[in-house]
């Protein structure tokens, strides 16, 4: 099978005054395409860290990641890539649709297809009547939208969301659960970071929780998660225990 | 070169947008404007004293915006925490680097020539004239020198805060403008080490003083000749090519981990 995302023994670590910190420890993740993938842990557990790996922010300090079986050190490996972080924010100074034509053509879509997504994202956001308007003046919840629409512009095989339900309203929640579940329809592969427990119960098919900088369990959800359980509870006994019994340990 | 142009385009729209250049244009019209109506050491509004005294503050201004603008861009992308939402796209980090350093040129480059075009208007209103080949060649190494100037600070802002990376870089700018010139002067008085740490200094900065042709158009001593023009450009060019490669190198390890928003 081709892994939409795929790492082996995969480790960062850092240099601080104390010594060499490791805050990723042999991570083998793998996605499947079409899935959408929850990535749980504590604060600290590493889920940031290990996407800034993905999306090549971060250079690993041992193993490998590929991303569409593309190493993440090269830039194509972005290509097909959709990004929104925790808190997003972009210039200000710009208007939404001016934001989306810079996005664009960074992915090198150019005139006639990069109006036709522009116009087609805007929609989708439901920002067209305020496209023209300097961002400056965007509520959070606007900014968090047109974020959004920057990040899925170049209609991306795979969209990577830190946190994306951090902060928002109930309706913004809503709204972020809808498109993802809009992404899965149309087959693309979603992963995502959360501290929301329900959310990942609700839209998630796969997930990894994260612990100390490993992976202590990865697996389906309705296989890791036993009938009648809540992953919230699950979630607390592998974090207390590092890793139960019974489910697939990584 | 598909992202470098995006980006550079960013950045000059966001020098226009914020209207820094607008500010700093006023300031000078404003300057000038004063200038031409004293009277200082009997000189009153002499033709001559307008345009050294404008060239003089078209100088100062540009190089104080080249390094603020400079000095800006990569410090606030990691502050705002778009600089993920950047490296995120297939964007390479020397293109990131070539687009940035490239806007601010672009749109520093631009202020000055709206800085020459204000001189120019003063001078004609007096009466007096610019003389036009020169004062093209004085803008072309001028703008050469900005491209310098950028360059410097985008080194230091790939590892810096702005307020850091602008401090330095003007320092260095107003050193390599100032002091670099003079250093022959003090090698005389001096002997042994003193003398050889200064040579290295003359040898290693850049020398500003060389794209400065102010006094050939005030006193319209005619065009500097080709050849010696063309080694000059080469010589910023090499100054501009280094910097870059330079900067590219401080940047393309560099970790953004969630931390770097605080800095």
């Amino acid at each position: 099978m081709s892994w939409v995302i795929e790492t082996e023994k995969l480790g960062v670590s850092f240099q601080t005054r104390q010594g060499t910190v490791a805050a990723l420890q042999d991570i083998n993740l793998k996605v499947e395409p079409g899935q959408v993938f929850g990535f749980i842990g504590p604060n600290g557990a590493g889920k940031t860290t290990t996407m800034h790996v993905l999306l090549g922010f971060i250079t690993p300090t041992t193993g490998s990641a590929r991303l569409l079986g593309t190493d993440v050190r090269l830039p194509l490996a972005r290509q097909h890539i959709g990004f929104l972080p925790e808190h997003p924010d972009t210039y200000r100074f710009l208007s939404g649709r001016e934001l989306l034509q810079f996005t664009g053509r960074l992915f090198g879509i150019r005139g006639r297809d990069l109006r036709r997504r522009i116009d087609s994202m805007l929609e989708e956001v439901d920002m067209t009547a305020t496209a023209d308007r300097r961002i400056s003046t965007y509520s959070r919840g606007m900014l968090q939208r047109i974020c959004l629409a920057q990040a899925l512009i170049n209609d991306p095989d795979l969209v990577i969301l830190d946190e994306p339900t951090g902060g928002l309203d109930p309706i913004g929640r809503q709204q972020i659960r809808a498109m993802i579940a809009g992404l899965r329809s149309r087959g693309k592969t979603v992963f995502f970071s959360s501290h929301e427990l329900s959310e990942v119960e609700l839209v998630c098919d796969s997930m990894a929780i994260l612990v100390g900088g490993r992976v202590v369990v990865q697996g389906k959800l309705a296989d890791v998660v036993k009938p009648g359980q809540r992953l919230e509870s699950y979630f607390m006994d592998v974090v207390r225990s590092r890793a139960p019994a019974g489910a697939t340990h990584a | 070169m598909n992202t470098i142009f995006p980006i550079a385009y960013v950045v000059w729209l966001g020098l226009w947008r914020r209207k820094d250049a607008y500010v700093l244009l006023i300031l000078m019209g404003a300057m000038l404007l004063v200038l031409s109506s004293l009277n200082v050491f009997g000189l009153g509004g002499k033709v001559v004293y307008i345009a050294d005294i404008g060239l003089v503050l078209t100088w100062l201004f540009s190089a104080l915006l080249a390094v603020q603008i400079m000095a800006r861009e990569l410090p606030a992308e990691q502050s705002r925490g778009t600089i993920h939402v950047l490296l995120a796209k297939p964007v390479t980090r020397f293109a990131l680097v070539l687009g940035k350093w490239l806007g601010a040129w672009a749109a520093v480059s631009v202020a000055t020539l709206v800085f020459y075009g204000t001189v120019a208007v003063l001078v004609y209103a007096r009466g007096g004239h610019l003389p036009g080949p020169a004062t093209a060649q004085a803008l072309g190494l001028h703008i050469t020198a900005l491209a310098i100037i950028t360059a410097i600070t985008l080194i230091f802002s790939t590892r810096m805060n702005h307020d850091a990376a602008a401090a330095i870089s003007l320092i260095l700018t107003g050193a390599a403008f100032l002091v670099i010139p003079r250093i022959p002067e003090f090698v005389t008085s001096e002997t042994g080490f003193t003398a050889g740490v200064m040579l290295v200094l003359y040898h290693a900065l850049p020398h500003f003083e060389l794209f400065d042709l102010r006094q050939w158009i005030i006193h319209d001593f005619g065009m500097v000749a080709w050849p010696v023009y063309t080694q000059i450009l080469l010589y910023g060019l090499a100054w501009i090519t280094g910097c870059i490669l330079v900067a590219w190198m401080t940047f393309r390890r560099r970790h953004f981990s969630r931390g770097d928003r605080m800095l």
